[in-house]
C-alpha cells in the first residue's frame, strides 16, 4: 500500500490547511478530525447536551418563579421576575433544618468510617497473599450486586431487634457497608502503585506494619483516600430508601425528609421542592467539581485496564 | 564488620514486633470490613431467602412453615408481569444512555474546544440524588403545568396535554427518561476513559489506508473498546435490574402496578403489605435471575484482572 491518500467522503473532504484558522488547529491537533466528525460532535453535544441541562435549567428557574406564576400553561420559560421566596421560605421551616443536621451527621460518619475500613481491607487485599485473599476479593466486589431492596427487609427486621431502628448506627453501618465494595476496589488500585521496595525500606528501617499503613502507605494515597471518603458521603448524603425505612422523623435525611414534606400534598409547593431540591445537590456537585480530576481517575482505574 | 551489624540489626527489628504472621496480620486489616458485611449483607440475605418458605408478618411474632407455597404464589400470580416490567425499564434504562454517553463520550474525545468544562457539566445529572432527579422529573411530565406537555405540544408531536404519571406506557416512558437522564454521565465518563487508551496510530494508519470515520468506529475503536462497552452494559443492567428510588418517587409503581418491578415490589409487599413470607419469595426469585448476572460479571472482572 503507497502512502496515497484515498479520500472518503466522511473524513477528508479538504485538508486543514484550507478549512480551520490556526487557533482551530491547534485544538484539533489530529489530522483525521475532518469537518464532518466535527460537525456531528457538535450536533451530538447539543442534542444530547440539550437533553442533560434544560432540566437542569427548569430546576433552577423554577426554583426563581414567583408562587403566582409557577401554575400556568404553557409554562412561562423565564420568569417575569426573579423571585427568591421559595428560598426563604426554606429557611423558616425548621423541620428542614432537622433533616439537613442528620444528613450532615450520617454523611461525614460514613465517610469517614468507610475510608477506615476499606483502607485497611484494601491494603490487606493489595500487599499481602493468603489463601482465600481472591475468593474474599471477589465475595466483595460481588455483594455490591444483591438488592438492597430485599436486604432491606431484613435489615429491618435485625435492627428492630438490636433497637437500632431510628439511630444514626443503623444507618451509618448500612450505608458504610454498601461503599465498601468501590472504595476498596478503588484504593486497592492506589496501593497496587505503590511499589513493595517502600515497603521494605521502611521495614528494615524497623517500622512496624501498622506504622508502615499509618506513615507512608496512607499518606500516599491521599488522592484515594479522599476519592472515597467523597464516594461514601455521597452514598450517605444521596441515599432515600435505607434513610425512609431505617429512621423515623427526627433522624431522617434530606431526601426522605423532602419527599415527606413536599411529596402527596394537595398542590406540591414546586418553587420551594425545586429550591430545596438545588440545595441538597449543592455539596455534592460542588465537592466532585472541585476533585473531578481525582474521582474520573478513581472510577475508571479499575475499569480501563482490561 | 559493617555488615554482619546490619544483618544482625535487620533481623532483631525484623523480627521483633512481628508476634502475629503475616497472614494473620492481612486477615485482621480485612476483618472489620468482612464483619460489617457478613452483618449488613450476607445474614440479612440469607434470612430474607429463608422467610420464602415461611408465612410471617413483619408486625406480629411467630412465624410458621409453609414450604414452596409462597413461591408458587409469586409464580402463578404477578411474577410474569413484574418480570416483564422489570425488563423494559431495566432495557430501556441500560439501551439509551449507553447510546447518549457514546455520542457524547466520542464528540468530547474530539477535542472539541470547551470539552474539559462541557465534561464536568454533564456530569451534573449523574451527581443529582435520585430523589432530586424524581421530583425534577415528576415536575417536568406535571400534567397541568408541566413543560413537557408545552414542548411536546408546540413541536406538535401531541395534541393535547398528557397526563404522563397517570396512565401505563406514558408512566413507563416517564421513569425510564428520568433514570436515563441519571444514568448518561457514568457512562460517558467510562467510555471517554475507555477512548483515550485507544491509540491514534491505529486511526491515522487506517485513514492512511481509506477507511471512513463510521468504518474506522466499527473496525478500530469498538473493538479496542470491547472491554469497557461490555463492563459498562452489564454493570448498567444489574443496577437497574434492583433500582429503587427513582420509580418509587416518581410513580409509586402505578398506575395500576404498571411501572412496577421486583425491587419497589418487594418493598411494598413487605412495608405496606407486611408479607415477609411472600417478599421473601419474591426476593428468591429475583436473587436467582440476579445471581446469574453476578456470575458473568465477577468472570468478566477476573478477565480484565489478568
Amino acid at each position: 500500500m503507497t502512502l496515497t491518500e484515498l479520500p472518503t467522503p466522511a473524513t477528508t473532504t479538504e485538508t486543514p490547511m484550507s478549512t480551520a484558522t490556526p487557533r482551530q488547529r491547534r485544538a484539533n491537533p489530529l489530522r483525521s478530525e475532518s469537518r464532518g466528525v466535527r460537525i456531528s460532535a457538535w450536533i451530538a453535544v447539543i442534542i444530547c447536551g440539550g437533553f442533560a441541562l434544560l432540566p437542569i435549567y427548569w430546576l433552577l428557574a423554577t426554583s426563581l418563579t414567583p408562587r403566582t406564576e409557577v401554575f400556568a400553561f404553557p409554562p412561562r420559560l423565564w420568569p417575569s421576575e426573579i423571585s427568591f421566596e421559595a428560598y426563604a421560605s426554606l429557611v423558616n421551616n425548621p423541620t428542614l433544618f432537622t433533616y439537613l443536621g442528620n444528613s450532615v451527621i450520617v454523611s461525614v460518619v460514613t465517610a469517614v468510617l468507610s475510608v477506615l475500613v476499606s483502607a485497611y481491607m484494601g491494603y490487606s487485599f493489595s500487599k499481602f497473599r493468603y489463601r482465600g485473599r481472591r475468593s474474599l476479593m471477589y465475595f466483595v466486589l460481588a455483594s455490591q450486586m444483591f438488592p438492597q431492596a430485599l436486604l432491606l427487609v431484613t435489615l429491618y427486621t435485625v435492627f428492630a431487634a438490636y433497637n437500632l431502628l431510628n439511630t444514626y448506627t443503623a444507618l451509618v453501618l448500612s450505608f458504610t457497608t454498601f461503599t465498601l465494595p468501590l472504595c476498596v476496589w478503588m484504593l486497592k488500585g492506589f496501593f497496587d502503585t505503590i511499589p513493595d521496595e517502600l515497603i521494605e525500606a521502611a521495614r528494615v528501617d524497623g517500622a512496624s506494619r501498622l506504622r508502615i499503613i499509618h506513615s507512608i502507605i496512607l499518606p500516599l494515597s491521599a488522592p484515594g483516600l479522599i476519592a472515597a471518603g467523597l464516594f461514601a458521603f455521597v452514598r450517605g448524603w444521596n441515599d432515600f430508601v435505607f434513610a425512609l425505612t431505617l429512621a423515623g422523623p427526627d433522624k431522617q435525611t434530606l431526601p426522605p425528609g423532602l419527599v415527606n414534606t413536599y411529596i402527596g400534598e394537595a398542590s406540591t409547593a414546586w418553587p420551594e421542592l425545586m429550591a430545596a431540591s438545588l440545595v441538597v445537590s449543592l455539596p455534592v456537585a460542588i465537592a466532585f467539581i472541585a476533585l473531578q480530576r481525582f474521582l474520573v481517575g478513581g472510577m475508571t482505574a479499575g475499569a480501563v485496564k482490561g | 564488620m559493617t555488615f554482619t551489624l546490619n544483618r544482625e540489626q535487620n533481623i532483631t527489628k525484623d523480627t521483633k514486633p512481628r508476634r502475629i504472621s503475616d497472614g494473620m496480620f492481612a486477615v485482621l486489616l480485612a476483618a472489620p470490613g468482612l464483619a460489617l458485611l457478613l452483618a449488613v449483607v450476607v445474614y440479612p440475605l440469607v434470612t430474607a431467602l429463608v422467610t420464602a418458605f415461611f408465612k410471617q408478618s413483619l408486625v406480629l411474632p411467630g412465624r410458621e412453615f409453609v414450604g414452596l407455597q409462597n413461591i408458587v404464589d409469586i409464580l402463578t400470580g404477578d411474577f410474569a408481569r413484574l418480570l416483564g416490567q422489570t425488563l423494559v425499564f431495566t432495557l430501556g434504562t441500560t439501551i439509551f444512555p449507553f447510546i447518549i454517553g457514546m455520542a457524547l463520550a466520542l464528540a468530547l474525545n474530539t477535542r472539541i474546544p470547551g470539552g474539559k468544562t462541557l465534561r464536568g457539566l454533564m456530569l451534573l445529572p449523574w451527581l443529582i440524588p435520585g430523589v432530586v432527579v424524581s421530583f425534577l422529573w415528576m415536575w417536568i411530565f406535571n400534567a397541568n403545568y408541566g413543560v413537557m406537555n408545552a414542548l411536546l405540544q408546540a413541536l406538535g408531536v401531541i395534541s393535547e396535554p398528557q397526563a404522563w404519571l397517570a396512565q401505563p406506557t406514558t408512566a413507563m416512558i416517564a421513569v425510564i427518561v428520568a433514570k436515563t437522564w441519571q444514568s448518561f454521565p457514568w457512562m460517558m465518563v467510562m467510555l471517554l476513559a475507555g477512548l483515550q487508551t485507544v491509540p491514534k496510530e491505529l486511526h491515522e494508519a487506517a485513514e492512511i489506508d481509506g477507511a471512513g470515520t463510521i468504518r474506522r468506529f466499527f473496525s478500530i475503536t469498538v473493538p479496542q473498546i470491547r472491554g469497557i462497552i461490555g463492563l459498562v452494559l452489564l454493570l448498567e443492567f444489574i443496577w437497574n435490574f434492583q433500582h429503587f428510588d427513582i420509580i418509587y418517587v416518581l410513580t409509586g409503581g402505578g398506575p395500576a402496578g404498571s411501572t412496577q418491578t421486583f425491587a419497589t415490589a418487594v418493598y411494598d409487599t413487605a412495608f405496606h403489605g407486611f408479607d415477609l413470607g411472600h417478599a421473601g419469595a419474591l426476593g428468591l426469585l429475583w436473587m436467582i435471575l440476579l445471581m446469574g448476572l453476578v456470575v458473568v460479571y465477577v468472570r468478566f472482572s477476573e478477565k480484565g484482572e489478568k
